[in-house]
């Protein structure tokens, strides 16, 4: 291996007045990047140094403004046009509620940007030896003398002059910091070694808590969320006075969004007509509410000989039989909210709309099961 | 023109005379609802701002800073606009009767202000004004006449003595600072309340202490007194408007969202009278002028002690504080905001009479606190 080049050439200096006074001669007389080390910080060598003014504010004001911009988007896509949910009659587009999550994102993004955007884009981290620390000259610069380092910064040092220049300008000693020796560091073996380490400390961690708290169940997490008090759904609860986890509805008030159905048998059902509109659309929603719910017990034909009827014990009703096809509208709609013998009531599942699309879906399998030579024409035709 | 020393005394007596006749002639013309609410509007101006200043020096004394000595007497000098103004809060308690609702008996009918009495009542608000009142006058002979004694003395001892003092007077000006905003704000209307109205003022008396100090220091600077305080000082200052005009934005929107959350009828309608019409408007401007402008004025680092910047901030957050009192208190007298001439000639008065005090202590003594031995670290202060 050749002889590492100079990494600096370091003068040194008995005070921070006779550094000062050399500062501007070396700057001058050389295009190398100047540096100066000192024991304590000393007034007005930044701007000697020709330092220029830091970009982290800028970049902080920046990331500031796009955190604040992403959580006033995200909230407002989510809770205003993906998703819009009421929450305690507010608007959608609550600007009021957004605030909070706007402040937090923008500190998030701003002291992120101020963090690691001086230590990895501006301090130029990680770097693991800085050859200054291993030079003979900064156990004196942490004492009381005062350096001035020409730093190669890439380029090639010529290292007879700049010392040459140094002791013109007032330096005491003058000595030359070797570039550093590439590093063994970072290799393989030493990231796989790392990462293991990683995973079996994750692993003990994992264990020692899982064990630690079985043995000594001191406080125990909850682990299930079924381990909770709650209400649940057709279950007994001592939390309302009438002993039942679930509420009625209130006495006479109406659903947001729903007509109540008031007829009490299907007798008087058949009055009832369809209110909706035989198109593709309600077809479809016929379709998949039949699909849904119907088809279970009656067959996707309607036939009422689905696999499940033998485990039930149970006859559903053939709905392509002529029987039903002369059944009017109301009453088929009659018994999907109201239901029919063991035929529970659907009324709470189905909206009403869904309820009358389902009873065009049935006419359609009728007719489809029965069909005419001039269906099967115009079908073709199409 | 060439404005002589003389003159300008002459125009701010005659200024206050002006103001005189022009709130008197309110009181019988406009009627005297509208008197006080102006009256306890710029009695509050001056005292939070003379509070803030005195909080400022307590400050110092408790974190042990060095940096703000050099600049401490105007504070100091500033400060005593508080105990000018406990006479204004004693003349200010013949508002009660005119102004807040509890006293009148019938409003005892309401269970929820019934429950209130034991606090809000006549003897005992007049009590605590009172004890108020004095405990700043202690506070005040603690802190700023030892200091002025010092020049002359040199005595290090009242380092010591303020420095045991100013943390009782933190706890004593939380206290106090609270129960001026209970007790002259927030029972106009009986019924609201807002734990976090006594936080609110302190920010806002705070920031009116820091705005008052930095304009009066700068016109010190251009008069050529002070000169030793450099921009490294003035940084300071400006470091501490940028960070409180955020807190004062951060307290204020918390007990607006939290109510506006809960949208509960005893909380919410303080904010609905205050939030319609012309009101609405001027909260819009209360927030532009005493959070966006300064905020976004004084994000460079150049501009915290820029001289020119500052002094704008300064007296727009002055203004801002004005605004804030004028919007919380002026809407009980149940109609949208008015300025005419009532109001003008308030200002008038108490700007005049506050700019003659000024003017009158900013003259007395030594500019700088001279026999304080810190006062040399302090004019060594640099970032």
């Amino acid at each position: 291996m050749s002889k590492p080049a100079a990494f600096s050439v370091v003068g040194m200096f008995d005070s921070a007045q006779l550094l000062m006074d050399a500062i501007p001669e070396i700057r001058a007389k050389t295009q190398a990047r100047v540096e100066a080390y000192t024991p304590y910080p000393v007034e007005g060598i930044g701007k000697l140094l020709g330092l220029r003014k830091s970009p982290i504010g800028g970049m902080v004001l920046v990331m500031g403004v796009i955190g604040a911009l992403a959580a006033l988007s995200l909230q407002l896509w989510t809770s205003g046009i993906d998703y819009p949910q009421m929450t305690a009659g507010k608007p959608f587009f609550s600007w009021e509620a957004f605030i909070p999550v706007m402040f937090e994102l923008t500190v998030l993004f701003a002291t992120f940007t101020a963090g690691l955007g001086m230590l990895l884009l501006l301090n130029r981290l990680p770097m693991f030896r800085h050859p200054m620390l291993h030079s003979k000259s900064m156990p004196l610069i942490t004492r009381d003398k005062f350096a001035l380092a020409v730093e190669s910064a890439g380029s090639e040092l010529d290292v007879e002059s700049i010392s040459r220049l140094l002791q013109e300008s007032g330096a005491k000693t003058v000595e030359v910091v070797d570039a550093p020796a590439p590093l063994g560091f970072p290799t393989l073996t030493f990231i796989t070694g790392a990462f293991a380490a990683i995973v079996v400390c994750c692993v003990a961690a994992g264990l020692l808590t899982y064990w630690g708290m079985k043995l000594f169940p001191v406080s125990i997490p909850m682990v299930h969320m079924l381990d909770q008090p709650r209400l649940n759904p057709q279950h007994a609860s001592t939390f309302f006075k009438d002993g039942f986890g679930m509420r009625m509805p209130v006495p006479e008030t109406v659903t947001r969004g729903s007509i109540p159905y008031t007829v009490r048998s299907q007798e008087y059902a058949g009055d009832l007509a369809n209110p909706l509109p035989r198109t593709d659309s309600v077809l479809n929603q016929g379709r998949q509410a039949f699909t849904n719910y119907c088809a279970v017990c009656h067959g996707v034909l309607g036939d009422g000989i689905p696999a499940l009827t033998a485990a039930y014990g149970a006859k559903p009703a053939n709905l392509v039989s002529r029987q039903m096809i002369d059944l009017p509208d109301g009453k088929l709609f009659h018994v999907i909210v109201a239901g029919k013998n063991t035929m529970p009531s659907y009324g709470a599942d189905l909206s009403q709309a869904e309820g009358w699309a389902a009873v065009h879906y049935v006419r359609v399998l009728q007719r489809a099961l029965n069909a005419k030579d001039e269906d099967v024409a115009s079908v073709q035709g199409k | 023109m060439q404005v002589r020393k003389g003159d300008v005394k002459r125009i701010l007596a005659a200024c206050a005379v002006l103001g005189l006749i022009g709130i008197a002639a309110t009181a019988f013309l406009a009627g005297w609802e509208r008197f006080w609410a102006n009256w306890i509007i710029w009695f509050l101006f001056l005292l939070t701002m003379g509070l803030g200043c005195l909080f400022i020096v307590a400050l110092e004394h408790v974190v042990g800073a060095k940096w703000s000595k050099p600049l401490r007497r105007v504070p100091e000098r500033l400060s005593s606009l508080a105990l000018l103004m406990g006479p204004a809060a004693l003349l200010a308690l013949l508002s009660l009767q005119s102004l807040y609702p509890w006293t009148r008996s019938e409003s005892l009918e309401n269970p929820l202000i019934a429950g209130k009495a034991a606090w809000l009542n006549v003897p005992f608000f007049s009590l605590r004004a009172v004890i108020c009142a004095c405990l700043w006058a202690i506070a005040y002979r603690v802190l700023v006449t030892g200091s002025l004694k010092q020049d002359s003395n040199q005595d290090p001892r009242f380092n010591l003595r303020a420095r045991r003092f100013a943390p009782l007077f933190m706890i004593i000006f939380g206290i106090t600072i609270t129960v001026v905003a209970f007790d002259w704000i927030s029972s106009l209307e009986p019924l609201w309340y807002s734990d976090i109205l006594g936080v609110y003022v302190f920010a806002g008396t705070f920031l009116a202490g820091l705005a008052a100090t930095t304009l009066a220091l700068l016109y010190l600077k251009s008069r050529g007194r002070l000169k030793e305080v450099g921009p490294d000082h003035m940084y300071n200052l400006g470091g501490f408007l940028f960070a409180f005009t955020v807190f004062w934005s951060y307290i204020g929107f918390a007990q607006y969202l939290l109510m506006w959350y809960a949208n509960m009828p005893e909380e919410v309608f303080w904010y609905k009278v205050r939030l319609e019409g012309g009101w609405g408007l001027l909260l819009l401007a209360l927030a532009v002028l005493h959070f966006l402008v300064p905020f976004f004025i004084l994000i460079p680092r150049d501009a915290k002690s820029n001289p020119r910047f500052l002094f704008w901030t300064a007296a727009v957050m002055l203004l801002a504080h004005w605004l804030d009192l004028y919007w919380m208190i002026f809407p009980v007298l149940g109609r949208g905001p008015a300025f005419s001439w009532p109001e003008f000639s308030f200002g008038l008065l108490f700007i005049a009479g506050g700019l003659i005090w000024i003017r009158h202590v900013m003259n007395r003594g030594q500019d700088m606190p001279v026999g304080d031995p810190l006062l040399a670290q302090g004019l060594e202060f640099r970032l």
